[in-house]
């Protein structure tokens, strides 16, 4: 139940314009390899061996080690910073995670959280392979909830790897309303 | 470690839970690790002026450890097929000890194995957390 105050400002038939369009299309900059799956199983104390090991990856029917399947997310996440990108000033807002571009979709909102996500897996993602994520608003259900109005929206990020092959379909639901003042959550 | 089932799975079995503290040292190597650097998960005056109580877990964290409490009961024989829908109910934050819990609640024959329905959960000390069903395949 996150409760951010960002998202970009519009009327409702801007948000409705950006309906069953793509609302962003980016490219992981890192390929799958040992050690980020390691730091990513690190802060979890997640110990399972297909994910470091080939041989146990292997005696298991996969032809190599293997990421962890909510991998997926962390290797589609735009870079940060790229070379050629401005350098960032002390009194630039944060950047924040730009896998939900419902934020990029204009509403008359001024605060929001997330409400559920799920995510079908299709592929394993394997040391070599890139991960590139087209997301696409797919629904609006406007609404007025004690929090103030505002509307569900759900993107649909397709993840895929280089080759083509879908490794993955998320949805992605946030509540975005208006708030008159203070926090809500 | 993880360890295969000893025997086949049946419909009201229970996962065995995962206790895991909640530090701030353990969501900034979280952040670092998957690539979600919002405010909110490592700094605890943003977390609060968003309604929690201090930084909390991102999304990423409760899915890989929602991954991670089917790993430990299932092994490395099943395949991931669905996680979700997860449902974040309430700020999982710094100073929570979380447990993570689940059982079986349906096994339907499919067509190269059978796949297990999982209903997963996590606790605070608030009560539960956050919600998450799974699908997994065992070929």
């Amino acid at each position: 139940m996150s409760d951010v105050g960002w998202g970009l400002w519009g009327s409702w038939e801007e948000t409705e314009a950006c309906l069953n369009t793509v609302v962003g299309e980016w490219w992981g900059p890192d390929p799958v390899e040992p050690g980020s799956i390691r730091r990513w199983l690190e802060p979890k104390e997640f110990d399972c061996a297909i994910h470091t090991d080939v041989g146990a990856a292997r005696a298991v029917g996969f032809p190599d080690l293997v990421a962890p399947a909510s991998m997926v997310f962390s290797y589609g996440v735009a870079p940060y910073w790229s070379p050629g990108d401005s350098s960032k000033s002390i009194d630039d807002e944060p950047t924040q995670i730009q896998i939900p571009v419902i934020f990029n979709v204009p509403a008359p909102c001024n605060k929001s959280f997330a409400t559920s996500m799920e995510v079908e897996f299709n592929e394993p993602l394997y040391p070599g392979d890139v991960v590139g994520c087209v997301s696409r608003l797919i629904d609006i259900q406007r609404k007025t909830l004690k929090v103030g109005p505002g509307a569900f929206l759900r993107q649909e990020d397709t993840y895929t790897k280089q080759s083509g092959e879908v490794i993955a379909v998320a949805n992605l639901d946030i509540f975005r309303f208006y708030a008159e003042q203070g926090v809500t959550k | 470690m993880t360890e295969q089932l000893a025997k086949a799975p049946a419909v009201g079995d229970v996962l065995p839970a995962i206790e895991i503290p909640i530090t701030l040292q353990r969501l900034v190597m979280e952040a670092g690790a998957n690539r979600d650097f919002s405010l909110m998960h490592h700094d605890s005056a943003v977390a609060q002026s968003a309604g929690a109580s201090a930084a909390f877990a991102n999304t990423f964290f409760l899915m890989g450890m929602f991954e991670r409490l089917v790993r430990n009961w299932a092994g490395s024989r099943i395949r991931f097929k669905k996680i979700g829908p997860l449902k974040m109910l309430n700020f999982n934050v710094v100073g929570d000890t979380l447990l993570f819990r689940g059982k079986v609640v349906a096994i339907d024959e499919v067509e190269r194995g059978e796949k297990w329905l999982l209903n997963l959960w996590c606790e605070s000390e608030r009560g539960q957390t956050t919600t998450c069903m799974v699908e997994v395949i065992k070929e």
